[in-house]
């Protein structure tokens, strides 16, 4: 698609060096006006017919402003500009009219990436972020993290973020088989300047609908993801991503703590290994009791549960005294074999019983936010 | 007439992938040493989900959470083994460490205090032997750094659990320990797997210091019970590849009809002196 840029930029040096990046973008880029005053802009811009409109709004009014050019400028895409990009005013952006967002200044990479993440489907505004935890290690979560993720994606085809939190070692890059430029480690590092835009180039796709922001490949870079930066980075995804999975460290840790409580569900996820894992896991959930919306936001998982039926999952929440979400099958063949040769089980046996359990979950997630009347 | 105060060795247990066995290799490294009349104390530092009571069947009054406190509070006049719970079975005794019973205790635990309980239980043992969780933690690498001997433990799935125990070792070698103190232990060798001993050596770059045979059944059973296999089946099968691994590990040779050293010894004597038991 042929962008016909309309760029509003109060500053002049500021307007100067954007409309470089602008030209330098490529030759789908025209910019075709700008202007330092928006009155100017919305008064006159509309003679160049531009469907791409960069607006600053770092000033009072900004909110406003971007109404007013929604409705000056029908059908064209507004991405706003600003200096520092800040989680909290996204809705409201979004709710004006905004597509999406770009921190000035931009290169013009950036603003390429800019459009191609946000110019089809908008920015997320109502993103679901689920975190995954265990009490111990071994809990089969990687691969259920994996196989969801392909799940959401391929059937609502929406954007499906994965963050691998799990910091001492990259199991997610292992299970979807990849070499990442960028992990969370570099992300953490950079995300004081980056916006979603920026952000998203550090995901790697595996599919048109899933990214993976990877985990360190050494555990000696634990230490180098700061509690704030990795909170910054799950709020920044819910900006690109409709549904973000985090796979953290087992036990309460900072890392884990930090996303459960930034997450609208916290997945507790036990393998039953004919150990005490039960009582892990009854401990762990005492734990997140202390939340008021304890009884919405947290679910139960086991995994490789046989026989894998519906007795068997009543006699779990029976001996747990709380409900269950779901059980997972014993896969274990399937899913080694699969990580073997780094591919995802699902792909293999869409008639299995894993494939089923996966589909299961992923419905009551789906279900969860999309509440629709069947007619009769 | 006094003596050259002299301190135990540590034995840590380590993996970088969890459900290996940490827990049940080192309840049964303590349950042998003090067969053979050794002092014994095992520490559990999963501490927030640790299963050494469990696999003992210990129901502690005190932990690590309280050895903290007294520290805390006392100094250097605390006396950690105050804190300590002893297993007994069929007259062989050690002392447990437990992990704290609330997991708010458990959070709360600093690694300097850790390592002065490990520090002051190593003037009353022979052996300190420690559990760990899976995690190059803060806690974890200072009792490390402190172990006489690291037993990296880990077995042999899939692809993935390979690379991530090939990650580990790699790792600890950039700790740039001597050589020798690190010692790689595969356990549940003959279990179900597609990948040649062989191909792991490769991936590895490195052989094993010792290896375990696969018995779940047996391994399970002796959970369930609360008993170490070295202490009920330890001359067959897993139980005595076990013992076969202590020997080594603890530089005592092997010997196929091995002595109870319990009533032998005098390490056995002092030990009882020591916490006031016949």
């Amino acid at each position: 698609m042929a962008y016909r840029v309309l760029l509003v930029e109060r500053n002049r040096l500021m307007l100067e060096q954007l409309a470089q990046a602008v030209r330098q973008a490529g030759d789908n880029f025209q910019l075709v006006a700008r202007y330092q005053a928006p009155s100017d802009a919305l008064g006159q811009g509309v003679l160049f017919k531009p469907n791409l409109i960069l607006l600053d709004i770092d000033n009072k009014e900004g909110i406003k402003q971007i109404a007013e050019f929604n409705r000056g400028y029908p059908g064209a895409t507004i991405l706003c500009l600003s200096e520092n990009w800040q989680a909290a005013g996204v809705s409201q952006l979004v709710q004006a009219g905004a597509k999406g967002y770009l921190v000035k200044p931009f290169t013009p990479e950036e603003l390429q990436a800019a459009v191609k993440t946000f110019a089809k489907s908008g920015m997320e505004v109502s993103s679901q972020v689920m975190t995954f935890f265990s009490p111990k290690g071994k809990s089969g979560k990687t691969s259920l993290i994996a196989n969801l993720a392909m799940t959401l994606g391929r059937r609502t085809k929406e954007q499906v973020g994965v963050i691998d939190a799990d910091l001492q070692f990259g199991d997610m890059a292992v299970f979807f088989n990849l070499t990442p430029q960028a992990t969370i480690v570099e992300a953490a590092h950079d995300v004081s300047f980056l916006s979603p835009v920026t952000l998203n180039s550090y995901f790697v796709p595996v599919s048109d609908y899933v990214h993976v922001l990877c985990g360190t490949a050494e555990p000696n870079l634990i230490d180098n993801v700061g509690i704030g930066d990795f909170e910054n980075i799950i709020r920044m995804a819910r900006s690109l991503y409709r549904y973000i999975l985090i796979d953290v460290p087992p036990g309460f840790n900072p890392t884990s703590i930090a996303a459960s409580e930034l997450s609208d569900t916290v997945y507790v996820v036990t393998m039953l290994n004919g150990g005490y894992e039960l009582q892990h896991t009854r401990r762990a959930l005492e734990i997140f009791k202390d939340w008021k919306d304890y009884d919405e936001r947290v679910r139960t998982v086991f995994t490789r549960v046989s026989p894998c039926d519906m007795r068997e999952k009543q006699k779990l929440e029976q001996e747990l005294g709380e409900p269950v979400e779901t059980i997972v099958p014993n896969a274990y063949q399937v899913v080694s074999e699969a990580a073997d040769n780094g591919s995802m089980a699902m792909d293999l046996e869409p008639d299995s019983e894993l494939a089923k359990s996966i589909n299961r979950l992923a419905e009551h997630i789906i279900g969860r936010h999309r509440i629709r009347w069947d007619k009769p | 007439m006094a003596e050259i105060e002299q301190k135990g060795a540590i034995v840590t247990f380590f993996s970088t992938a969890s459900s290996v066995g940490k827990t049940l290799v080192s309840t049964n490294l303590a349950a042998e040493l003090a067969r053979n009349g050794y002092r014994v104390c095992l520490l559990d530092l999963d501490l927030q989900f640790g299963d050494v009571c469990n696999y003992l069947q210990l129901m502690p009054e005190s932990t690590m959470a309280d050895a903290q406190q007294a520290f805390a509070v006392e100094g250097s006049d605390a006396h950690v083994e105050e804190y300590l719970t002893p297993y007994e079975h069929d007259g062989v005794v050690f002392y447990v460490m437990a992990n704290p019973s609330l997991l708010e205790e458990a959070y709360n635990i600093k690694a300097d205090a850790v390592k002065r309980v490990v520090q002051q239980l190593q003037t009353m043992f022979n052996y300190v032997v420690i559990d760990t969780t899976s995690m190059f933690s803060v806690l974890n690498l200072s009792m490390l750094d402190i172990s006489t001997v690291v037993v990296f433990l880990g077995i042999v799935d899939f692809i993935p659990t390979i690379k991530n125990m090939k990650s580990g070792i790699d790792t600890l070698k950039k700790l740039n320990y001597d050589r020798n103190k690190l010692r790689i232990v595969l356990n549940r060798s003959n279990a179900k797997t597609r990948i040649p001993m062989d191909e792991v050596k490769g991936i590895l770059g490195e052989d094993f210091y010792h290896i375990l045979p696969n018995d779940f059944k047996a391994a399970n059973a002796s959970i369930k019970s609360g008993v170490p296999l070295v202490l009920s089946h330890g001359s067959d099968g897993l139980g005595l590849a076990l013992r076969e691994l202590v020997y080594r590990s603890t530089n005592q040779h092997y010997e196929e009809e091995y002595p109870d050293h319990s009533e032998e010894k005098s390490g056995g004597g002092l030990f009882h002196r020591l916490f006031g038991k016949e």
